[in-house]
């Protein structure tokens, strides 16, 4: 266990200097001597590289403010609508995993399943906003314009009306995964030989699934959360987009598209870094569930 | 995943691909089926909805919704082709090449296109679009959904490397690089319409994405992600000019998803 760790963490250890060193390259680009030639870059990089190690990533190029400190500011907006999302992806994953994950109702979900699956995160966005528009008679904040701010701990209906839409998005794009990482563990889990061979022992099937399946499902659940972040993050994007505010994603698409490298930098290494992070944690937590779900 | 061959399974796929043939038609023929050309103003009434003159409605410009439906899909198909064989190239084939690299080598390559697959592929679109230009929209598309179907390559190929039909082609003298070829052929021939199905929906999500964040296609040229951008400030008072465009994509994406034989809710 202790080496299955050790030897994760050096993974992930790799992935964030990886990560670190994508991020100077992108942030060294911001950098005016960068240009004109590969040697340029490379010094360039070199010294952006040094700054990051340093936590500085150098000012933006619109507002001259520290990236980092835009980061600071935004991140927390993303960081709990991911949060958020993640408890909704649980609520709503984990039963259509459990209830569709076999048999005859896995088939009757199915065609929905894939039409849902099929609708990318802004469609399905845009259609819970015209939903909540036309039907809830919610105030929908859509359109351009300067973003709003969002309360992640609404105090009133109208705080919690706003939350809901962006939530509900970055969730239900979680939830696919989370669902999907749930059948794909479920599924693995019926073929295995252990079922018929504690059967023949005379165990009873109810014993067999609360002590053998069921851990070894969670634990392909806890393993598939790097990949459920991932679909959180792409969706957090999406959803600050949609319904106009002020996140970190929302952040690196406009630093992007305004040039402004050094604060696309820190955005991406925040958002690598997490999900490798997710990644690692759900491994480590799915490692003692494998060990002793499955049966000598 | 272990492939399923039921007959449940083999009609959603042929029905995928029954799909696409007809969007593949569809596309082909969106100048002669149009009624009106691209982005073309002032053909009926603004924001007028579905009728029997304009069986999808109108736009706030008087464009024709039905018109503009078809010369959106056909964009969106025309950049997602290339697109798709990017992701091809870049992931699966490369995938499988690094994979049969030395141990050291062909794990390194795979570690650093593990720190990309760490990153959400949309984000990563926008970053090659801002390193580039919109231009490049198509392939910068394409390389972002290629660390995934990378990865997946490369660990298959790792499976068959390691298999009892390798160590015994080993064995009996045949030489690393015709067993290399050997796979490829019988890679690309079994995978080959499922992994490009697969890539099909990877991309064509990506690029709508982007061109919906404003990074893909540039007006008057507009694929459905700029239709729905653009239909975003009032369509909640005129669903139909957001309606529209999102039914073809998603019936796009989903006619790919099958044909790909991908699983409810499996990631493309």
């Amino acid at each position: 266990m202790t080496r299955f760790i050790l030897r994760e963490a050096g993974k992930l250890g790799l992935g964030l200097l990886g990560a670190v060193l994508l991020a100077a390259a992108i942030a060294a680009l911001s950098d005016p001597r960068a240009g004109g030639g590969l040697w340029r870059f490379l010094v360039a990089w070199g010294r952006t590289l040094d700054g990051v190690v340093h936590l500085d990533f150098g000012a933006s190029a619109m507002t001259g403010a520290p990236a980092l400190q835009m980061l600071a500011q935004r991140l927390p907006l993303t960081l709990g609508l991911v949060a958020e999302g993640f408890v909704v992806a649980l609520l709503v994953g984990i039963p259509i995993g459990v209830l569709f994950g076999a048999g005859p109702a896995r088939r009757a979900a199915a065609p929905l399943v894939q039409v849902v699956s099929a609708a990318p995160i802004f469609v399905a966005g845009l259609a819970l906003a015209f939903l909540a528009a036309n039907v809830l008679h919610w105030p929908v904040p859509s359109g351009q314009g300067t973003p709003s701010a969002l309360m992640l701990m609404p105090n009133d209906a109208h705080a919690l009306q706003a939350l809901l839409l962006p939530v509900l998005t970055v969730g239900l794009a979680g939830a696919a995964a989370a669902q999907l990482a749930l059948r794909r563990a479920g599924a693995a889990s019926a073929h295995q030989t252990w079922r018929a061979q504690l059967r023949r022992m005379g165990l009873p099937a109810w014993e067999i699934e609360t002590v053998y399946g069921v851990p070894e499902i969670f634990a392909g659940l806890l393993s598939s959360l790097g990949e459920v972040m991932l679909a959180l993050f792409s969706a957090a994007a999406v959803a600050e987009w949609v319904f106009n505010y002020a996140g970190a994603a929302d952040l690196f698409v406009k630093s992007v598209a305004l040039h402004d490298w050094a604060v696309a930098a820190p955005v991406l290494l925040a958002f690598a870094g997490l999900t490798m992070i997710a990644d690692f944690i759900g491994r480590c937590a799915a490692a003692p569930l494998l060990a002793t779900g499955a049966p000598p | 995943m272990t492939p399923r061959t039921t007959p449940l399974h083999a009609a959603l796929v042929i029905t995928g691909w029954i799909g696409l043939g007809l969007i593949a038609v569809a596309v082909s023929l969106a100048e002669f089926i149009a009624s009106a050309p691209p982005s073309a103003t002032n053909i009926g009434p603004l924001l007028a909805p579905p009728s029997s003159d304009f069986h999808f409605g109108t736009d706030i410009l008087g464009r024709d919704m039905l018109s503009e439906t078809l010369h959106g899909l056909s964009a969106t198909v025309r950049s997602a082709l290339p697109a798709m064989v990017v992701a091809l190239i870049a992931g699966t084939l490369f995938g499988f090449v690094a994979a049969r690299l030395p141990r050291g080598l062909a794990l390194t390559v795979r570690s650093i296109v593990g720190i990309l697959a760490s990153l959400p592929a949309l984000l990563l679109a926008i970053l090659a679009i801002g390193l580039s230009t919109r231009d490049w929209a198509t392939v910068a598309a394409g390389l972002s959904a290629a660390p995934l179907t990378f990865t997946r390559a490369f660990d298959r190929a790792r499976l068959q490397e390691r298999s009892s039909h390798a160590e015994y082609a080993r064995a009996t003298g045949i030489s690393s690089a015709t067993l290399l070829r050997r796979d490829l052929v019988y890679e690309f021939t079994d995978t080959i319409l499922s992994s490009a199905a697969r890539a099909l929906a990877a991309v064509t999500i990506i690029l709508s994405t982007v061109s919906f964040l404003g990074f893909g296609a540039v007006p008057p040229h507009r694929d459905l992600g700029l239709m729905i951008a653009a239909a975003k400030p009032y369509f909640l008072h005129a669903w139909w000019v957001a309606a529209f465009p999102a039914l073809a994509l998603t019936t796009l994406i989903l006619f790919a998803r099958l044909a790909a034989g991908l699983d409810e809710g499996e990631r493309a």
